[in-house]
């Protein structure tokens, strides 16, 4: 009767929560502790699986020999991604995309990024740049504004709609109101747009924004597009809202809001964590446990003056070097030393120089994973968390 | 806490997990409210933040906050701040004392149960600035106070002490001695010693004084009977936050870490004595679909879903969790006519999760939660330890 997990996962990001996704999958009973909510969240929502080229599974043989990639495999990533869609399908938040070419994303500032899968919202690979754009915004909606598309378009546009509210959060919560979603599309229709796109900045509501979306685009007769925005970042919460909701349904415990306040071994095994609750520690129990706390944004990894520490098991961490060598010169260019910093782990994701036989590590907390220099995040996340949900569903 | 707001990164996760800010263009959500203003507040001026008390205390932005900087605790030190330097409206200091307020409920209850509905009295109600969307709770004359104070054998080796709390002791009293009953036909012995208010409405309405003075009578029975090998054992939510946080916490009541630490949520206590073998009940099938409404303050707790983890374990039973709505009545929060619109507004969208899922009955751990969402759905609402009583086919012994 005891409440022993299969597998205990710390870590609700993405490399945690996909890693759960594919345990619980194959029936394995799973839980997943987090401190508070991922990066993913302040994200545009869109998959980067590596930013630079056009194929982007292609390009990670390129990558240097010790990236977690390659502990996965292309084939593996490649089902990862499938699975990942799958998932998203699933909850009504479908993304396109194809693991064998980039595609490009508008951003507020009107360039575009290039990325690996998108959400359905957000397409607008096949924009030819001679089309017509108009681009509609809202009234005093702070970190959108629509000159800085239209500037660098010779064909564009733009339409300015007052909602009434002016945060990210208020917009797309009044677009899950019928009435507004009405008044709204009446408001587009009486603009008389000419023939081309519309983008708006994304904020086509909070959960139900495939059927915001497919209705606007009805009214207004064409497919519209979502430009992400600065934090908070609708995309990103809905991206992070569909893998909790599906971890829920498929009977995935989740516990969140406090981090782990002690470890129990015995021998070379982690039998137990328990959390900071509030009053007495909540004890969770499993057969295998996977570290998925991510790198220094999520406190996974910290740093002090010269060294750099794993913060849960206290885990042998890679460090690039001395503190000297940690940072260029210039801040903005890519590829800070300190990036390579992390866990490094074995063939199946087991941390190495540790006695510890039951525990996995996937996500950023990875050694030479070096996520802003290969703009590789999420993407990096789900393969590896799924990778190592297969490396320990034969342990378990 | 102390300098926790340091530790913003201004991520705004937060702010998109705050419900109130979702709705309410007037409160300018946990970030603002919490760290940002907290920089500059200081405890030798008064406090003008006047908009702190349109935060509800649903604590969802301490959950979600990733950096430990829990905005929801920086704006209850501002709420109780501002309350004391300033005139709190009759209905904070009304909901204050939900305590005497039940108390008085309860005492006459076939009176107040008939006027409550009446159009006459609703509108004396919202002049004095009290809401009237959603039905006032019914209360009930036999509330626990008056119920029977112990149940299980006296030398039995599991010994709890029963926190019910108001919403079950002046509105659900037969849910409180279901509890009782519950825990007595699975071997604990169970004493309800007289008890008040756990004192988080008078804290949420900015009572510091009331919420202390509650607080210090019953750490002191509750206490009393941790020396003597019992346990706490609570159902609703709120008050197991209050007792576990907040007694050893903002309200630091002497033994209050002692209690914290001797306290437990219902369902989590079970599963603790099916874990360790003191029991191994047999759960009868149930077929039935249930939406379960997460409360905000289970989230906070941080203690997982136990009742969630219980219910696997039933034959038959369909689960769908839902957590990411606030039933928007917050205690009194949605009570208070100014709040009145946001609370129903929040309170129809999380009954439109549940209607969703087309569910036979919806579920919660908490009082308000269950009547605001009852209301707003129209869906049987039931606590999670009424169908465990049923599943483990536990009989109702009247009082
Ligand atoms: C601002 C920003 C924007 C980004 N945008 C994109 C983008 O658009 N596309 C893209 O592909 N990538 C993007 N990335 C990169 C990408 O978000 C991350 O690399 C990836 O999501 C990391 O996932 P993860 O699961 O490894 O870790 P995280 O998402 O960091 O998750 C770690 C989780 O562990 C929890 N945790 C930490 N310590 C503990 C503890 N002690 N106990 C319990 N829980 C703990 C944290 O609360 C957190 O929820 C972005 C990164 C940043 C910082
Ligand atoms: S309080 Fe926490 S969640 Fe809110 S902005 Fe600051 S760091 Fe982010
Ligand atoms: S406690 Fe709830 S209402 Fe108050 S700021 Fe936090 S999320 Fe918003």
């Amino acid at each position: 009767m005891n409440a022993i997990y299969d597998v205990v996962i710390i870590g609700g990001g993405m490399s945690g929560m996909m890693a759960a996704a594919a345990l619980a999958k194959n029936g394995r009973k799973v839980a997943v502790i987090s401190k508070g909510d991922p990066v993913c969240c302040f994200s545009t929502g869109c998959i980067d699986l590596l930013a630079d080229g056009d194929d982007p599974l292609k390009g990670i043989a390129s990558l240097p020999d010790n990236h977690p990639y390659h502990l996965v495999g292309e084939d593996a990533i490649a089902h990862s991604l499938d699975l990942f869609q799958g998932i998203m399908s699933e909850g009504g938040m479908p993304y396109v995309g194809d693991v064998h070419a980039n595609r490009r994303v508008l951003t507020s500032l009107g360039r575009c990024k290039s990325t690996c899968l998108v959400p359905e919202t957000m397409e607008f690979s096949d924009f030819d740049s001679d089309e017509y754009i108009h681009v509609i915004s809202f009234y005093k909606m702070k970190d959108f504004y629509p000159q800085y598309i239209t500037s660098r378009y010779t064909n564009a546009g733009y339409s300015v709609f007052d909602p009434g509210v002016i945060t990210t959060a208020g917009i797309a919560e009044k677009f899950e109101n019928r009435p507004f979603l009405e008044a709204f599309i009446s408001w587009v229709q009486g603009l008389d747009i000419p023939e081309g796109r519309i983008a708006m900045p994304a904020v086509l509501g909070r959960n139900l924004v495939g059927d915001v979306y497919h209705q606007i685009s009805a009214g207004c007769g064409r497919k519209i597009f979502e430009i992400p925005t600065l934090p908070p970042s609708m995309p990103g919460l809905r991206l992070f809202g569909g893998l909790k909701k599906a971890l829920l349904q498929k009977g995935v415990n989740l516990y969140w809001g406090k981090g782990i306040y002690s470890v129990e071994k015995l021998g070379n095994r982690i039998e137990a964590v328990t959390l900071a609750s509030s009053g007495r520690a909540t004890r969770v129990e499993g057969r295998a446990f996977i570290l998925a706390t991510g790198s220094f944004v999520s406190g996974g990894l910290q740093a002090s003056m010269d060294t750099v520490t794993e913060t849960v098991f206290d885990l042998p961490a890679y460090l690039p070097g001395a503190r000297e060598t940690w940072f260029n010169d210039d801040f903005f260019a890519a590829g800070h030393e300190i990036e390579k910093a992390g866990i490094r782990v074995d063939s199946s994701f087991r941390p190495v120089d540790t006695e510890i036989e039951n525990l996995y590590v996937c996500g950023s907390i990875l050694a030479f994973s070096e996520v802003m220099k290969y703009r590789c995040g999420h993407g990096m996340a789900i393969a590896t968390g799924v990778a190592a949900a297969n490396a320990c569903g034969g342990l378990v | 806490m102390g300098f926790d707001f340091q530790h913003c990164i201004r991520c705004t996760v937060c702010v998109a997990n705050c419900p109130v800010f979702k709705v309410d263009p007037a409160f300018p959500g946990p970030k603002q409210s919490g760290p940002d203003a907290e920089r500059f507040r200081s405890d030798d001026e008064a406090s003008i933040d006047r908009w702190v008390r349109l935060c509800s205390q649903c604590k969802r932005c301490d959950v979600a906050c990733p950096y430990s900087v829990h905005p929801a605790q920086i704006i209850l030190r501002e709420q109780t701040r501002y309350g004391e330097g300033h005139f709190r409206p009759l209905p904070y200091r009304l909901f204050a004392n939900t305590y005497w307020l039940g108390a008085l409920g309860s005492l006459i209850a076939p009176v107040i149960n008939i006027l409550t509905p009446r159009t006459f009295v609703k509108r004396v109600l919202n002049v004095f600035g009290i809401s009237t969307s959603i039905p006032f709770p019914q209360y009930r004359f036999h509330s626990m106070n008056r119920s029977w104070r112990w149940k299980g054998r006296r030398r039995s080796r599991k010994k709890v002490v029963f926190f019910y709390g108001c919403f079950i002791n002046y509105n659900r009293p037969d849910i409180g001695r279901g509890v009782r009953d519950l825990l007595a036909s699975l071997g604990v012995r169970v004493v309800i010693p007289r008890q008040v208010c756990c004192g988080l409405p008078a804290l949420g309405n900015g009572d510091m004084e009331t919420a202390r003075k509650f607080a210090r009578k019953n750490a002191r029975i509750l206490a009393g009977y941790i020396d003597k090998g019992y346990e706490v054992v609570y159902t609703c939510t709120s008050c197991g936050l209050s007792l576990t946080q907040d007694y050893p916490g903002i309200l630091g009541v002497p033994d209050g870490k002692k209690i914290s630490e001797n306290t437990y949520n219902l369902h989590e206590y079970i599963l603790e004595l099916m874990e360790e073998g003191y029991i191994e009940p047999t759960f009868e099938p149930l077929h039935r679909k249930i939406a379960y409404h997460i409360p905000c303050h289970l989230r906070a707790l941080g203690i997982g879903y136990p009742a969630a983890r219980l219910f696997e374990k039933i034959p038959g039973l369909e689960v769908h969790i839902l957590e990411d709505n606030c039933c928007g009545l917050a205690g009194s929060y949605g009570f208070k006519k100014k709040h009145g619109e946001t609370s129903a507004k929040l309170g129809s969208d999380a009954a439109r999760a549940i209607k969703a899922i087309g569910p036979d009955i919806m579920m919660s751990d908490c009082g308000a939660c269950k009547m605001q969402l009852g209301y707003f759905s129209g869906i049987p609402a039931l606590d999670p330890s009424e169908i465990l009583r049923q599943s483990l086919k536990v009989t109702d012994s009247g009082t």
